[in-house]
């Protein structure tokens, strides 16, 4: 009785979330002749692509997460120090930013760094610099397209998470004689360092995630290798080798796993002494 | 030589006047309270002795150096915030050897001063706490703790008492009070509560609309208040507007004062009331009686110059004991407590 | 000054390829020349009326009116019983509600297509599972925007004021709660359309050219370069940014300001 009302929704979510995920476990090391074993974990770590693509995917990842928080973290603080009007602005624009992750994202950088992207011609009509850009399905390309939703992914974690930072702390830094660089190393860094972290991760599992963009940009030949794209190719040819789509499927979710736990414990560090 | 000395500061925010043209000093080892109500500019001006607000004209100087220009952080002043802006992440230990470590002091030298420091402040045992691990009035020692320890010339307190309930406020106001005495320190406290002010401080300052309107011992303030808006905020007093002929006021007989003035606002204090069944004095009928522990409060009806009004008096509970609601009473207050203002 | 600069190079990145997409889409050519040979609306009046573009963002909003009732009757409920008689479902969903936020949706999809091969093998490629399959992965959202404003418009209080009132529970969610609360469910409404609009991972595997919805059609022009159209998919890829903005004002709006449309997360 107590429960009725949730159990529409818990049926729900446990047939479309929970049961899946059972699956593509029990898929991982279910064996073709029947039992269990680790056959299929075996195969792909024997398999060069799939290396290459947990590689790149982890690559990716970190590459991301790091540059996201490097310039997401001083425009995060810009954006809190700006008057009303600015403020807006740059909220609108890193909001729609980060939900602007898909095909439509690809296409806009294509023309814009392709080969014959309007950035390309123009260094290469005006300066004559020939191949300014690397190929948006390269590893570098990648970063350069993951940016434009991950800087503001990070802006918009951060933001709230700013506001703990009191502007009375900063003038009692400054009472006690600390010089504004004294005053981040000692209580401005630390304070913010548990969040930054857990933006950081937040970054990073849903980089490695990403399947859209990937997509549109390893259309190209050549590209790089990514988990959630060789995941993609192997459902598609449907006809054998599920089960590699099962180990990589687990592969991401104890990621994505790992990453929670670690999410939940640098945010329980950053309300320590809040 | 003064210690602390402002000269016609002011101060403006958009139109706004907060300060105008405030001149002020403190002496050294004196312990000045700044006392106005809310808005009054209380704030702003401590902010800006700190140098945390620029003002738009005047002067500041301390020890006779001019402060225009000097940073906040090459000010010799130690501050405690309303909030008291405690660092979370750093422990007890921490904030207050903040001030010595940004200051380049040897670990030694830092942990010995914190350790004087805590003793001061009583909190020897808890100093590897975070602040989030202490009650709002150890907070405020550390606070306390925090702006004393790097020894500033002046120390600075923006109603530093104002977040904690009534016993503790009390308990602390009187410690304030001795560790400020004990180090000798030159002091600026703000505060909207006047017993406060008045318990504490060797000057009081009343403020209003960003100007001081008296500045002068404890006892002066409450007995002797120079302008009417000082008159009316510290202490409780009672309050006749009334006519003067032949340049005095006489107020149905209850007292007999001089009075430059047409109108008048003449203010006393109800223990500067007395009633009596008969004698001289205005004819007033008991009202009702509010028992107050030691004193007891009478509210009268009396009859002045021709009108009604209404007059509050605080007797010992002994003597108000024999009056109840309905009694004739003589009401008379002493000349020499009665404040004249223009009306 | 170094602020300045920081925030035009940062403006200016977020700029231009949206720049150059709407260049694309009012070109008339563009091949190997910095800018294009001559401007045209004729992309924007031609694109809506192309039958593979209206019949794809019919689609599309077909998916996401369907997504929204699912995750409207199954979340408004639930959530209401948590936050008003038993606290233990809240705990229990917010468990769920991380797989679809943390675990990929390729992987979501790749787990679907497992099961139904092996259950319901005519249920693959329709409509119907990749609407659910969207609704899943949508309902946090609606959750958090849902509990938020039970908890703000003080669920529990209203309640018992309703009981006391002889109000039967039904009574109650419909003619005090869900008033109280529409101004939640509209924002994860919303939030929910931007979700399965936009969602591309679950309708290519599990549907495919099948409901060829609007990020389907979009991949398609985009990796078939010699019979895609680039113009009309720069229309629509201007117009789905066009679209996700309006979304998130509004969200922003209902919401006083709140800034993120991903929930609550650091906090
Ligand atoms: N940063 C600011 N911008 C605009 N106006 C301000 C600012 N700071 C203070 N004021 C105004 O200046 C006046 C004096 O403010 P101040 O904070 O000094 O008052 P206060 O006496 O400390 O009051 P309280 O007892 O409430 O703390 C007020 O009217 C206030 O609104
Ligand atoms: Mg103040």
């Amino acid at each position: 009785m107590n429960w009725a009302p949730a159990l529409p929704l818990l049926a729900f979510t446990f047939v479309m979330l929970v049961l899946p995920a059972t699956r593509l476990v029990n898929d991982t090391f279910a064996l073709r002749g029947g039992g269990y074993g680790l056959d299929n974990i075996l195969r792909v770590i024997d398999n060069p692509v799939d290396r290459q693509a947990v590689a790149g995917s982890l690559g990716l990842g970190v590459v991301q997460a790091t540059l996201a928080s490097l310039l997401g973290a001083p425009a995060a603080w810009l954006i809190t120090r700006m008057r009303l009007g600015g403020r807006a602005f740059w909220l609108s624009l890193m909001n729609v930013a980060s939900n602007f992750a898909g095909i439509g994202l690809a296409f806009g950088f294509v023309a814009l760094i392709g080969s014959t992207g309007m950035l390309t011609l123009i260094l290469g009509g005006l300066f004559g610099i020939e191949d300014p850009f690397p190929s948006t399905g390269s590893f570098t390309g990648m970063n350069i397209v993951y940016l434009y939703f991950n800087v503001p992914m990070f802006v918009l974690l951060t933001l709230p998470a700013l506001s703990v930072l009191k502007d009375d702390w900063q003038e009692a830094a400054a009472v006690c004689h600390a010089t504004r660089w004294q005053f981040w190393r000692h209580v401005g860094v630390p304070v913010l360092a548990p969040f930054v972290i857990a933006g950081w991760l937040l970054v990073f599992t849903w980089t490695i995630g990403v399947y859209a963009v990937a997509y549109a940009v390893a259309a190209s030949p050549g590209s790089q290798k990514l988990i959630t794209l060789q995941i993609g190719a192997t459902l598609e040819s449907s006809v054998f080798g599920l089960e590699r789509a099962a180990v990589l499927s687990v592969l991401l979710m104890l990621l994505a796993a790992g990453t929670t736990v670690l999410y939940r414990l640098s945010l329980k560090r950053a309300q320590r002494w809040l | 030589m003064s210690h602390v000395v402002l000269e016609d500061v002011t101060k403006r925010y958009a139109g706004h006047v907060a300060l105008a043209g405030v001149s002020v000093s403190v002496e050294q080892g004196e312990m000045l309270a700044l006392l106005g109500p809310s808005g009054c500019g209380k704030t702003t001006l401590l902010r800006c002795v700190a140098g945390l607000t620029a003002f738009d004209s005047g002067r500041l100087t301390i020890g006779g150096v001019d402060m225009t220009g000097v940073p906040v952080r090459r000010r010799p002043i130690g501050m405690v915030f309303q909030s008291y802006a405690l660092f979370p992440n750093l422990t007890v230990r921490g904030n207050i050897g903040f001030p010595l470590t940004v200051r380049r002091e040897t670990k030694t030298g830092v942990a010995e001063r914190v350790e004087e420091m805590l003793e001061l402040v009583g909190l020897s045992e808890q100093g590897d706490r975070l602040p989030n691990q202490l009650s709002g009035g150890q907070q405020q020692r550390v606070a306390l703790a925090r702006a004393l320890a790097p020894r500033p010339e002046v120390l600075l307190l923006d109603e530093p008492l104002s977040a904690l309930d009534a016993q503790v406020r009390h308990r602390l106001r009187d410690e304030v009070r001795r560790i400020q005495h004990q180090v000798g320190i030159t002091t600026v406290f703000v505060t909207h509560d006047q017993a406060e002010a008045l318990a504490i401080s060797d000057r009081v300052a009343v403020m209003n609309a960003g100007d001081i309107e008296q500045c002068a011992a404890p006892s002066e303030i409450y007995t002797a208040p120079s302008t009417r808006f000082a008159a009316g905020f510290v202490g409780n007093r009672n309050t006749l507007e009334l006519r003067t002929s032949g340049g005095r006021v006489t107020a149905g007989g209850a007292f007999d004062v001089e009075a430059p003035w047409e109108r008048v606002l003449c203010m006393f204090r109800p223990e500067d009331v007395s009633l009596r069944r008969e004698g001289p004095g205005a004819r007033a009928l008991v009202d009702v009686t509010v028992f107050l522990g030691a004193t007891t409060r009478v509210y009268v009806q009396a009859e002045v110059n021709g009108s009604p009004a209404t007059v509050f008096a605080d007797l010992p509970s002994r003597a108000a004991a024999s009056l109840s609601p309905g009694d004739a009473v003589r009401l008379s207050v002493d000349p020499g407590h009665v404040q004249v203002f223009p009306a | 000054m170094r602020r300045r600069i920081f925030l035009g190079l940062l403006g200016l990145y977020f700029g231009l390829p949206l720049l150059a997409a709407l260049l694309y889409s009012v070109a008339t050519r563009w091949t190997d020349t910095p800018l294009p040979d001559g401007y045209t609306l004729d992309h924007w009046i031609g694109v809506f009326g192309k039958p593979d573009v209206t019949s794809a963002l019919l689609r599309s909003l077909l998916l996401s009116a369907v997504v929204v009732v699912v995750d409207v009757l199954l979340v408004v409920p639930a959530a209401y019983w948590s936050v008003v008689h038993n606290p233990r479902i809240g705990s229990v969903v917010q468990t769920i509600a991380v797989i679809p936020f943390a675990v990929p949706w390729v992987v979501v999809g790749a787990g679907l297509q497992l099961v139904t091969a092996s259950f319901a093998p005519g249920l693959f490629g329709t409509f119907w599972l990749l609407a659910a399959a969207t609704a899943a992965i949508a309902f946090p959202f609606m959750y958090w925007a849902v509990e938020g404003s039970l908890i703000a418009a003080g669920a529990v209080r209203l309640s018992e004021a309703a009981a006391t009132c002889g109000a039967n529970p039904v009574q109650t969610l419909t003619r005090v709660i869900f008033p109280a609360i529409r101004g939640g469910v509209v924002s994860g409404a919303l939030l929910v359309v931007a979700t399965a609009m936009n969602e591309f991972a679950l309708a290519k595997i599990l549907v495919g050219a099948k409901f060829e919805t609007l990020p389907i059609w979009s991949a398609r022009q985009f990796v078939s370069r010699t019979l895609g159209d680039p113009n009309a998919l720069a229309v629509v890829t201007i117009f789905t940014f066009g679209f996700l903005f309006a979304l998130s004002a509004l969200v922003v709006r209902l919401g006083r300001g709140r800034v993120s449309t991903i929930g609550r997360t650091l906090r």
